[in-house]
């Protein structure tokens, strides 16, 4: 076609592609179905059922028909795509080829696929469901999932509009103006390549209407407008998503809107009849994006059918576009129907009542109007149907929430801008008072700015244009193109019973395609309150779930990463070799190569391992051990300065939650240790007691795990080796004897604190120094100690020596379900305390003896190691299971912690372990947990 | 993304915050089983307006007393636990 | 009007004949006046619901029964969940008790005449730690212990099973090793809910949807009758099959429970072709997937992080599984998420669901199932159903007792909880 005056398409800018492997071209502002259109292409796809062929519907995004594979990207919509130079576009659902597809013989055994087949039949015999169901699986839709090698992720970004408006037609752009007018920061989106909405190919007249909106749009600062791009979704409190797309990528959009308009406007109804679906039918829209935006004409003979002024206007159109129009069936006028389109690839004849038989390539229908309204029901609109405008309607909107435009009716431009406006300015006065509020809110915000005065802006009526209620002709034909779902199925389904309008939607699955009932969804209810004898206002809508429109799940992940916790002295690891091992948001050094090894020069010489992970707080106040006495289950009334104390917290259930150390430091001063994966938990549960329950304690507390790098010196030549580098602390047995803590300097790093515990069992100290000097420190340990056999040992080897020693871990040796006693610390429990947390559980556990019990359990066979998770069995019964398993390379066998039923843990019970190969092994409770030094001798040291 | 308007902090988005459930006054340590696990496990489990805290664990780190409508999520009024400030 | 007889069975010949001969499939289930009285009445047209009704009446004959649902049948959880079937559990009493689901699921079709489309791809646990892993083979020694096919299987085998998943070192928390439960699989919600109901009316069961209760008569400790929106019933006997409302309706009747209810979100993908055989589920990164026949994924997650009653849904769910679903199978990137929607979970303290009698007499629930109802709604059907019946708790609901949390003595499914799909 000649230059149209309102087409998008760069004709200088010429754009080859691949279709189906063929070559063929478009210009640069063609979406890939118009570019096709223009080569001559009216098959795009193959429907989902019945393998029908299938072309233009409604040629926008939401074209239920135009579904394309390009490159590794499924289901592009080719009617919103641009064609890009290179792009290899590929028909969907269609084998082997588009104008042969095989399974279009589904069409001959159609009539039985009647929506819901599937539930009645391929039930028996049992043994050929497998089959059955891989035959259905391989008619699904749907493009190709490529291998994600050549996708990139866009960054999420936050805006913070003041007003955000979903939609940029002409009442979307005249709100905007407005909104901006007050003051407001306003961003405005558009689905489209370009705002203007419908006036964009509604006839010439508007154009120029258009273009001033986008001037006064493009010449206002504080209007940020985003095309191609969708609000998604909106959220409670007004959190809301948008889509910002560019081809295959897409950027997700959130903000916190104050007032959010949407504008979003109507979509056109399909009509129902026989052969709605082929080829060459298609609705008034379509045929005028086509012939205004991309110069293309739809087909050389045409007949219309029409209900409203868009069909009127495509006749016009077409006319002047050179293309016959051969039929006007004008539906408000009595007498003159449509009855079926046929041809087989695509429309051939029309036939009107009577049985007149009308030649014709092109079949348009106009016959009403759907609101998009799916923005409002996330909002909790529940639209209203309006039985003379034949749609549904706002019902009411919350008050951050507006809308405008063909949403709310109808009218000339002039009505629709004045309205949009007023909208607008609104919304600008509500958003401006929300800032102010919010800034109010804000204790420390600079000088609030004042709530805008003034009353709410009058809203001139925007009445909905009368329109006949057309759903469905005198034939039958297709309600929902993605899922091949027809009229009489949705009858059919309601005389089974399927007889809510919810129902229906599951059983027929109408409207649960990839277009969510933006098309189809009206049509669908109409029918549905037809076969029910129910009206349309009765029968009411499904709901919309968000997203409007379907979003890549590449955007939705952007690119959020868990952070990744390192040590400071994690380069040396990664250096000297170390494997990882990953522990919560840590990365650790499992073992640097042979564990066995480390644990045997670390028990015969020293070693050294890096526990920074470790939870650290640092607790100041007069009540810090009040606060221990509550959290802890054991004393700490008098614990004296420079002494260390071990300690287990429960939680109210009396499940053991932690467990660590706290030294006390000075008279007010008190530093607490946590497991690694407990560092957070526990730091939020003092503080909980603390504000919720003794608020007037005087307790000061700061988590300070990354403030101190942590590093265990253990064996026994440790102290040997730290008499090289501390100074200030006497190191001598008597003076700083276990479970002990001194300040001092270590390396020449001051402000270190010296604990004399350890996991290993060796006489061991434990360094808290300062962070930034944890390097130090560590490479200052390995070459003062080199002539003593220092090494480094990972956690592994930690593991290992902890379990010879029988200390338990908390999470892996106790469970959700393990309790102090059970967890074999009932030696700590402190009942004669009058409260603390998790007491009176802990009583009922010691008065009535806890169910389970962790004890030491050996293997008869000391070559034996049973698996971690072993199940300790009374026949077929469980009676126990392994919670630790290792070979100790100390005592050269087989050693484990098991939480057994409690009749079992009395030392020296035979256990029967069950195996993974299905036999029992034998095992023996022990007397003490530790398994090596039972005594303790060598920690004392 | 609800919005929770931090006494301290002023209004931010939800994910600062981790919610602790309604409240349940504690009873006293001495307390029979039965109202102890009624403490540990009951709950109204209202559908409606409900007291209930949450910490602001991203932001102050304070203990809050919010009024959440449980149905639609309307928040009424956030207090700190010992403050008792609006 | 007619004499051609309405077709009632299912199957490929009547489906052929229907076809040919105009369709003239008798309704799925019927209406009815509501009754003054009924021998019980059930609350809750969902899953549990009905197939409590059906076995009330197929097993023990007990047929003067009233299902009430304030919406449409299945309206709630039941056609809200991920369809995920399994019974790998951690407790022998729970393998045992979801065992016992899994097998009434294998034989469903053919007992309801209705195929539910149970398809026992496969239902893989993926481990990302090592912690993890250990719980993945407590899990399966003790399903073993029950005679129930699951293992734990390494990175090379979870790439043979799943192909379209990264077992490389790349993601931040590397795959380590799964459990794998070839019994496993998904079924077609809808159509359990559409089977049972169908059913039960067959066998004289009475279904009223639109239809909610707005209160329950109590005297002297029992139940004596049920008010409705659409009338007083008469019964000695109501059980409380709700889910979501499951503390509200327990409230009618003076009972409390220990119940949080919490959304549970769920979404779908559009249509892609076969990339994805098994069910999926990573417990660490909160996630479990799943490819229908028709060719979307369908994603689930935990529980939202507040209580709520509110089934709007949240885009921060949709963002945090599209990252995670990406971690697992990062060539999904641009696949669409097509549409997101939330159900409420009844979440207990230990994750047990609360099956039985309560202090009301006459007064029973069935509730409390959080985030693995559905998977389980065979099972407890008929376990309620013979509990009403006999009178006798039997004994694989027993542990599930609503008494268990006044006693302390939880059930060992919070051993370690972890995202359980």
């Amino acid at each position: 076609m000649p230059v149209q005056p309102g087409e998008v398409i760069d004709r200088s800018d010429i754009r080859r592609f691949a279709w189906n492997g063929r070559h063929v071209s478009g210009f640069g502002g063609d979406t890939v179905a118009s570019a096709l259109a223009a080569s001559g292409v009216s098959v795009f796809s193959r429907s989902f059922k019945y393998h029908r062929p299938r072309g233009i519907l409604t040629a926008d995004h939401h074209d239920p028909n135009l579904f394309v594979q390009v490159g590794d990207e499924p289901n592009v919509r080719a009617g919103h795509r641009l064609v890009e130079e290179a792009m290899v576009v590929e028909a969907q659902n269609a084998w082997p080829s588009l104008r042969f597809d095989l399974r279009s013989a589904n069409r001959l055994v159609g009539r039985f696929l009647t929506p819901g087949f599937y539930y009645k039949t391929f039930m028996g015999p049992r043994p050929l469901r497998p089959l059955y169901q891989r035959v259905l699986r391989r008619f699904g839709a749907g493009g190709t999932v490529g291998d994600g090698a050549t996708q990139v992720h866009s960054q999420k970004r936050y805006a913070h509009p003041d007003v955000l408006v979903a939609g940029g037609g002409p009442a979307g752009m005249a709100a905007a103006i407005a909104a901006a007018a007050t003051g407001a920061r306003v961003l405005l989106v558009e689905e489209n390549h370009q705002l203007g909405g419908h006036l964009r190919y509604a006839g010439d007249a508007t154009l120029g209407l258009v273009a001033e909106l986008r001037d006064v749009v493009a010449a206002t600062d504080n209007i940020e407008v985003l095309t191609d791009a969708v609000v998604a979704g909106r959220y409670d409190h007004n959190w809301v998503a948008i889509v910002h797309r560019d081809g295959a990528r897409e950027q997700l959009i959130k903000a916190r809107v104050k007032c959010l308009v949407v504008a979003a406007g109507t979509i056109e109804r399909p009509f129902v009849f026989e052969g709605n679906d082929l080829p060459g039918v298609m609705l008034s829209g379509a045929a005028l994006r086509l012939t205004n935006l991309w110069a293309v004409a739809p087909g050389s003979r045409a007949v219309v059918v029409t209900a409203n002024e868009s069909g009127d206007s495509v006749v016009e159109r077409l006319e002047r576009s050179g293309v016959a129009v051969a039929e006007v069936v004008d539906l408000r006028t009595t007498g003159r129907r449509l009855v079926r389109a046929r041809g087989r690839q695509r429309v051939e004849e029309v036939e009107v009542a009577g049985g007149r038989r009308i030649e014709a390539d092109l079949l348009v229908t106009a016959v009403g109007w759907t609101t998009a309204t799916s923005l409002l029901n996330m909002a909790g609109d529940r639209p209203i149907y309006h039985p003379p405008a034949a749609r549904f309607l706002p019902g009411s909107l919350p008050d951050d929430v507006m809308a405008t435009g063909g949403i709310v009716g109808d009218g000339s431009p002039d009505q629709i801008i004045a309205h949009g406006r007023a909208v607008g300015t609104e919304a600008g006065r509500r958003a401006l008072r929300r800032a102010s509020q919010l800034a109010q809110l804000t204790p420390r915000a600079l000088a609030p700015s004042p709530a805008p005065a003034g009353e709410a802006a009058a809203i001139p009526r925007l009445e909905p244009a009368d329109h006949p209620e057309i759903f469905a002709g005198p034939t039958d034909g297709f309600v929902d193109f993605s899922e091949d779902i027809r009229g009489k199925d949705l009858a059919l389904a309601a005389a089974e019973g399927y007889d809510s309008i919810e129902l229906s939607k599951r059983y027929t699955t109408a409207t649960m395609g990839p277009i969510q009932g933006k098309l189809e969804a009206v049509n669908a209810i109409a029918i549905h309150a037809a076969a029910t004898g129910a009206t349309i206002a009765g029968t009411g809508t499904t709901t919309w779930r968000p997203p409007y429109a379907p979003v890549t799940l590449g955007a939705l992940a952007g690119g959020d990463d868990d952070p990744v916790r390192r040590s400071p002295i994690h380069d040396w690891h990664v250096e000297h070799g170390a494997t990882p091992l990953l522990a919560g948001q840590w990365i650790r050094p499992d073992h640097y190569g042979d564990p066995s090894a480390e644990v045997r020069n670390t028990r015969s010489n020293v070693g050294i391992v890096d526990v920074s992970p470790l939870g650290k707080i640092d607790l100041r106040g007069a009540d810090v051990s009040k606060l221990l006495e509550f959290v802890l289950i054991n004393r700490w009334s008098e614990l004296a300065i420079g002494r260390v104390r071990y300690g287990a917290m429960c939680a109210e259930d009396g499940v053991v939650l932690d467990d660590g150390i706290t030294a006390r430091l000075a008279e007010d001063r008190y530093y607490m240790t946590t497991t690694s994966s407990g560092a957070g938990r526990v730091w939020n549960w003092l503080d909980e007691w603390l504000q919720t329950f003794f608020p007037r304690w005087d307790v000061r507390m700061t988590a300070v795990t990354d403030g101190y790098a942590a590093i265990n010196v253990a064996g026994p030549a440790s102290r040997r080796l730290l008499e090289r580098l501390v100074e200030g602390v006497d190191l001598a047995r008597d003076a700083f004897g276990y479970m002990h803590a001194r300040p001092g300097t270590v390396a020449g790093v001051a402000d270190c604190i010296l604990l004399r515990i350890g996991f290993t069992g060796e006489l061991s100290f434990e360094l808290h120094v300062p962070a930034g000097f944890g390097l130090h420190v560590w490479k200052s340990l390995l070459d003062a100690g080199a002539d003593l056999g220092v090494a480094p040992f990972g956690i592994e080897a930690q593991r290992i020596m902890r379990l010879e020693k029988g200390h338990l871990i908390v999470g892996q040796d106790t469970d959700g379900l393990t309790k102090a006693h059970a967890a074999a610390l009932g030696w700590a429990v402190k009942t004669d305390k009058p409260d603390f947390a998790g007491r009176p559980e802990l009583v009922w556990e010691g008065e009535s003896g806890p169910e389970r019990m962790l004890v030491a359990v050996q293997p008869a066979d000391p070559q034996l190691v049973p698996p971690e998770a072993g199940q300790i069995v009374d026949g077929a019964r469980i009676v126990g299971r392994i919670t630790s398993s290792r070979m100790s390379p100390t005592l050269k066998r087989g050693v484990c912690l098991a939480l057994v039923d409690a009749e079992l843990a009395r030392p020296g019970t035979s256990l029967a372990i069950r195996l993974p190969d299905g036999s029992n092994a034998v095992a023996r409770v022990m007397e003490h947990h530790a398994h090596f030094d039972p005594e303790g001798e060598r920690l004392r040291g | 993304m609800l919005l929770i308007h931090c006494p301290h902090c002023g209004p931010r988005n939800a994910d600062e915050f981790s919610f602790g459930g309604e409240l349940v006054p504690r009873p006293g340590p001495d307390s029979e089983p039965e109202s102890w696990r009624d403490y540990l496990y009951t709950k109204e489990n209202l559908a409606g307006w409900e007291r209930e805290q949450w910490f602001h664990l991203s932001g102050c780190r304070r203990f809050l007393e919010v009024e959440r409508h449980t149905i639609t999520n309307e928040i009424h009024s956030v207090r700190d636990v010992t403050k008792g400030t609006a | 009007m007619t004499n051609r007889r309405h077709i009632a069975r299912y199957s490929a010949f009547s489906l052929i004949k229907q076809s040919l001969t105009g369709q003239r499939w008798s309704r799925v289930w019927r209406h009815h006046d509501l009754k003054p009285s009924y021998d019980v009445v059930i609350v809750g047209g969902g899953v549990h619901g009905l197939a409590t009704a059906y076995y009330l009446a197929r097993n023990h004959g007990i047929t003067n029964v009233a299902v009430i649902e304030k919406s449409y049948l299945g309206s709630g959880g039941s056609g809200r969940n991920t369809a995920i079937v399994r019974s790998n559990y951690l407790t022998p009493e729970g393998s045992a008790f979801y065992d016992r689901s899994v097998k009434l699921y294998e034989h469903l079709a053919d007992e309801l005449n209705f195929n539910v489309m149970f398809e026992q791809r496969g239902h893989m646990t993926l481990a990302h730690s090592d912690s993890s892993l250990r719980t993945m083979q407590w899990r399966a020694e003790v399903n073993r212990m029950a005679g129930i096919d699951s293992e734990v299987i390494g990175p090379p085998d979870v790439k043979r099973l799943a192909p379209a998943i990264d077992v490389s070192s790349r993601p931040r928390y590397p795959i380590l090793g799964a459990l794998w439960h070839p019994p496993g699989g998904i079924v077609r919600h809808d159509a359990v809910v559409w089977g049972y109901a169908r059913a039960a009316d067959r066998l004289g069961v009475h279904i009223h949807q639109q239809t909610e209760v707005t209160a329950i008569d109590v005297t002297a400790g029992a139940v004596t009758g049920v008010h409705t929106s659409g009338g007083r019933i008469s019964t000695p006997v109501v059980v409380n099959c709700t889910a979501g409302w499951s503390s509200l309706v327990s409230a009618l009747a003076g009972v409390r429970l220990p119940i949080t209810t919490r959304p549970l979100q769920a979404a779908v993908t559009e249509p892609v072709q076969p990339i994805l055989n098994p069910v999926v589920v990573s417990g660490s990164l909160h996630v479990y997937l799943s490819q229908t026949a028709r060719g979307e994924l369908v994603f689930g997650a935990s529980v939202d992080p507040f209580n709520s009653y509110s089934t709007r849904g949240s885009l921060e769910f949709a963002e945090g599984l599209a990252g995670h679903v990406l971690e697992l199978m990062p060539s999904l990137s641009n696949m669409r998420l097509l549409r997101q929607w939330s159900g409420l979970c009844d979440m207990t303290p230990d994750f047990g669901p609360i099956i039985g009698m309560t202090p009301v007499a006459g007064f029973y629930v069935d509730v409390g199932w959080g985030t693995y109802g559905f998977k389980a709604a065979p099972v407890a059907g008929e376990q309620t159903a013979q509990l009403l019946a006999t009178g006798v708790v039997p004994d694989l609901i027993a542990p599930f007792s609503l008494d268990r949390f006044a006693r302390g003595d939880l059930t060992a499914e919070k051993g370690a909880a972890a995202v359980g799909h």
